[in-house]
C-alpha cells in the first residue's frame, strides 16, 4: 500500500538536548499506526514537528505535496489533523457551535455524522466547559475530524478518561480508520488500547527510531523489553 | 479531503431573530429623540459629553470582549480622530466632507497595521505596548507645534455647512445628543452583525483556543489585528465627535489618564452584553460630575464606590444585570460552572 504521510529524517533540538534525530515514518490509509517509547522518547515532538506546531527539520510529504514549510493552518486545509494531549477545545463555546465552526470551509460537512459516532446530540448545545471531561475529549476528537482529513495525529487520546470510555475510544479508533479510510498515528501510553488498535508499531528511544513492525513482534522484541523495563529478563 | 463511505450532512440550525434587541435599540433611539426635544440644555450637553465619551469605552470594551486584550493606550485612536477633525478643516486640501470621512477609516486601517505586530504580545506584554504607543502619541502631539499647537491645543475652524448640514447643530447639546446617539446605535448594530457572523464566531473561538482555531485550518493573526483596529475605529468616532462639539483639541486627550478612565467605564459596564461599556461610561460620567460638584474628595469616593462595585459584580454592571436575569428566570440565579460540573 503507498504511504500517505512520509516522514523523512525528522529532528529537533532544544539547545543541546536532541529531542529527535533523524527519524522516518511512513503512515498508510486505512490503518492506525502507534508511536510508543519511555517518557522523553519525542513521541509529541514527533507530532509537534510533522503538524507544523513546533519548527524542526527534516521532510514530511502528504500525498506528493512536500508540507515541510507550510503553517499548521495550511497542512490542516490540505488534510493533516491532529489533536492534543490536553483537551484543546473552545471552552466558552457551544458543541453545536465549535463544530460548525470547524465545518465552515471543508467541502463536506460531515459534523452531523460525527456527532452520531460520538453520540454527542445531548450535549450540542451545551457550552464545552460544561460537559464532562469524556465528552470534551470526544468533542475534540470530532473537531480533529471535520471534514475528514487524510491524516489525524492522535497525543494521548485516551489520558485522563475512564475504563469505559477508553474502550468507547478504541472502537472509534478503528472505526475512524477503517470506515474512512484515515491513516492514524497514535501516541499513546495505555497498552490496552495500542495492542488493541494499531496495525503497525514504531518505538522511540532517547530521539531515535528504536524498532517498527507488527505490534506482537514489537511486544516481544528484546530491545524495546529493555528499553521500556531495563532488563531483558 | 479523504473519507470513503461518507454521507455528507450538517449540523446547522438558523439563527434567532433577535427582536428584542431590534425592539431595544429603537426604544433607546426614540427615547434619544424625545430627550433632544426638551428644553434641559445643561442635561443634554452632560448626556451629549458622556455619549463622546463612551465610544471610546466601547472600542476598549469591544476588544476585551472580543479578544481578551486589555489596551492602555485607546487614547491614541479617540486623539487621532479629534486633531483629524483639527487638521482636516485647517488648511488646503480636499473638500471638508471628504477629508472628515476620511479620519475613521484612516485611523482604522492605522490600527489594523499596528494591530499585526502587537497582536503578537498578550496579557501585560500588550497592554504596555499599547501604553507605549498611546504615550508616544501623547509627546508627539506636545512636541510638533507647527502641526499640533503643541500643549496649547489647536482650535477647530468648522465650516459654516457640512454635508449641506449647518454646522451650528454639531455643537449645541441637543444637536450632538442626537448625532453621538445615532453613531452609537450605528456602530452598535454593526458589531452585533458582525459578532453574529462566521467571523465573529471565529474571533470568539480564538480568544478562547487561538492553537485549535489555528488547527481548524484558519489563519488567526490577521483577524485578531483587525478587531484591534475596529476597537480603535470606534474610539476614533469619539474623538471625531469631541473635536466637532468642543471646537478645541489639546493634547488632553492623549494622556494615559484619558485611557484609563476609558478603560475603568469599560470594566465598570463589563463585557457580558455589548452594550455594558456604554452604561459604564454613563454611569462613571454622571456620577463623576455629581461628585465634583458636591465634595472636594470626589475622587476618594468615586473609588470607593468603583471598589464596591467590582467586588459585588465582578463582571461590571452588565454582569450583574445578566445574573439578576438568570435569577428571574431560574428563581436563584445561575449555578457556576464548577458547581455544575461537581453536581453532574
Amino acid at each position: 500500500m503507498t504511504a500517505l504521510l512520509q516522514c523523512r529524517n525528522i529532528s529537533k533540538s532544544y539547545g543541546g538536548v536532541h529531542a529527535l534525530q533523524g527519524v522516518d515514518l511512513k503512515i498508510e490509509p486505512g490503518r492506525v499506526h502507534g508511536l510508543i517509547g519511555p517518557n522523553g522518547a519525542g513521541k509529541s515532538t514527533f507530532i509537534d514537528v510533522v503538524s507544523g506546531r513546533t519548527r524542526g527539520s527534516g521532510t514530511v510529504i502528504l500525498g506528493d505535496v512536500d508540507i515541510s514549510s507550510l503553517p499548521p493552518d495550511k497542512r490542516r486545509r490540505l488534510g493533516l489533523s491532529r489533536s492534543f494531549q490536553r483537551t484543546s477545545i473552545f471552552p466558552a463555546m457551544t458543541v453545536r457551535s465549535q463544530l460548525e465552526l470547524a465545518a465552515t470551509w471543508v467541502d463536506d460537512d460531515n459534523t452531523a455524522d460525527l456527532v452520531d459516532m460520538f453520540s454527542l446530540h445531548a450535549v450540542l448545545d451545551e457550552h464545552a466547559e460544561e460537559i464532562s471531561y469524556g465528552q470534551q475529549r470526544l468533542v475534540d476528537l470530532a473537531l480533529a475530524l471535520v471534514g475528514m482529513p487524510r491524516v489525524l495525529l492522535l497525543d494521548e487520546p485516551a489520558a485522563g478518561l475512564s475504563a469505559g470510555d477508553s474502550h468507547s475510544l478504541t472502537d472509534h479508533l478503528l472505526e475512524i480508520a477503517r470506515r474512512w479510510n484515515v491513516a492514524v498515528l497514535l501516541v499513546e501510553h495505555d497498552m490496552d488500547v495500542i495492542f488493541k488498535v494499531c496495525n503497525v508499531l514504531t518505538v522511540l528511544e532517547t530521539g531515535r527510531l528504536l524498532i517498527e513492525g507488527p505490534p506482537d513482534a514489537v511486544r516481544s522484541d528484546p530491545k524495546v523489553i529493555q528499553a521500556y523495563f531495563g532488563s531483558t529478563a | 479531503m479523504g473519507g470513503q463511505l461518507r454521507m455528507s450532512r450538517s449540523i446547522r440550525q438558523s439563527t434567532r431573530f433577535p427582536i428584542g434587541e431590534i425592539v431595544g435599540v429603537i426604544a433607546v433611539g426614540l427615547s434619544g429623540l424625545l430627550f433632544a426635544q426638551l428644553d434641559m440644555p445643561l442635561l443634554q450637553s452632560l448626556m451629549a459629553q458622556a455619549l463622546i465619551l463612551s465610544f471610546l469605552a466601547f472600542g476598549i470594551g469591544y476588544l476585551i470582549r472580543m479578544t481578551g486584550w486589555v489596551s492602555f493606550g485607546h487614547a491614541g485612536p479617540f486623539g487621532l480622530g479629534a486633531y483629524g477633525v483639527a487638521l482636516a478643516f485647517s488648511g488646503p486640501g480636499p473638500a471638508p466632507e471628504v477629508m472628515l470621512l476620511l479620519i475613521i477609516p484612516g485611523v482604522t486601517l492605522l490600527y489594523f497595521l499596528v494591530g499585526l505586530v502587537v497582536s503578537r504580545l498578550e496579557g501585560i506584554g500588550f497592554a504596555m505596548l499599547t501604553l507605549a504607543l498611546g504615550q508616544g502619541l501623547f509627546v508627539a502631539a506636545t512636541k510638533f507645534r507647527a502641526v499640533t499647537g503643541g500643549s496649547d491645543g489647536i482650535a477647530v475652524s468648522l465650516p459654516r455647512r457640512l454635508f449641506g448640514l449647518t454646522t451650528d447643530l454639531l455643537q449645541q447639546p441637543h444637536g450632538m445628543l442626537v448625532f453621538a446617539l445615532s453613531f452609537l446605535l450605528i456602530v452598535y448594530v454593526f458589531l452585533r452583525l458582525f459578532e453574529r457572523s462566521h467571523l465573529g464566531r471565529l474571533t470568539v473561538a480564538i480568544r478562547e483556543n487561538e492553537e485549535r482555531a489555528r488547527f481548524l485550518g484558519y489563519r488567526t493573526r490577521a483577524l485578531r489585528a483587525a478587531v484591534y483596529g475596529i476597537s480603535c475605529g470606534i474610539a476614533s468616532i469619539g474623538g471625531v465627535l469631541f473635536g466637532l462639539y468642543q471646537g478645541f483639541v489639546s493634547p488632553d486627550v492623549l494622556t494615559w489618564g484619558m485611557s484609563g478612565s476609558g478603560l475603568i467605564m469599560a470594566i465598570l459596564g463589563g463585557s457580558s452584553f455589548l452594550w455594558g461599556p456604554i452604561v459604564g461610561a454613563i454611569v462613571f460620567f454622571f456620577t463623576r460630575e455629581w461628585l465634583t460638584e458636591n465634595t472636594d474628595h470626589w475622587l476618594a469616593i468615586l473609588g470607593i464606590a468603583l471598589i464596591v462595585i467590582m467586588v459585588l459584580w465582578p463582571k461590571g454592571l452588565s454582569g450583574g444585570v445578566e445574573r439578576l436575569l438568570a435569577r428571574l428566570r431560574t428563581g436563584s440565579g445561575p449555578v457556576p460552572v464548577e458547581l455544575r460540573r461537581k453536581a453532574a
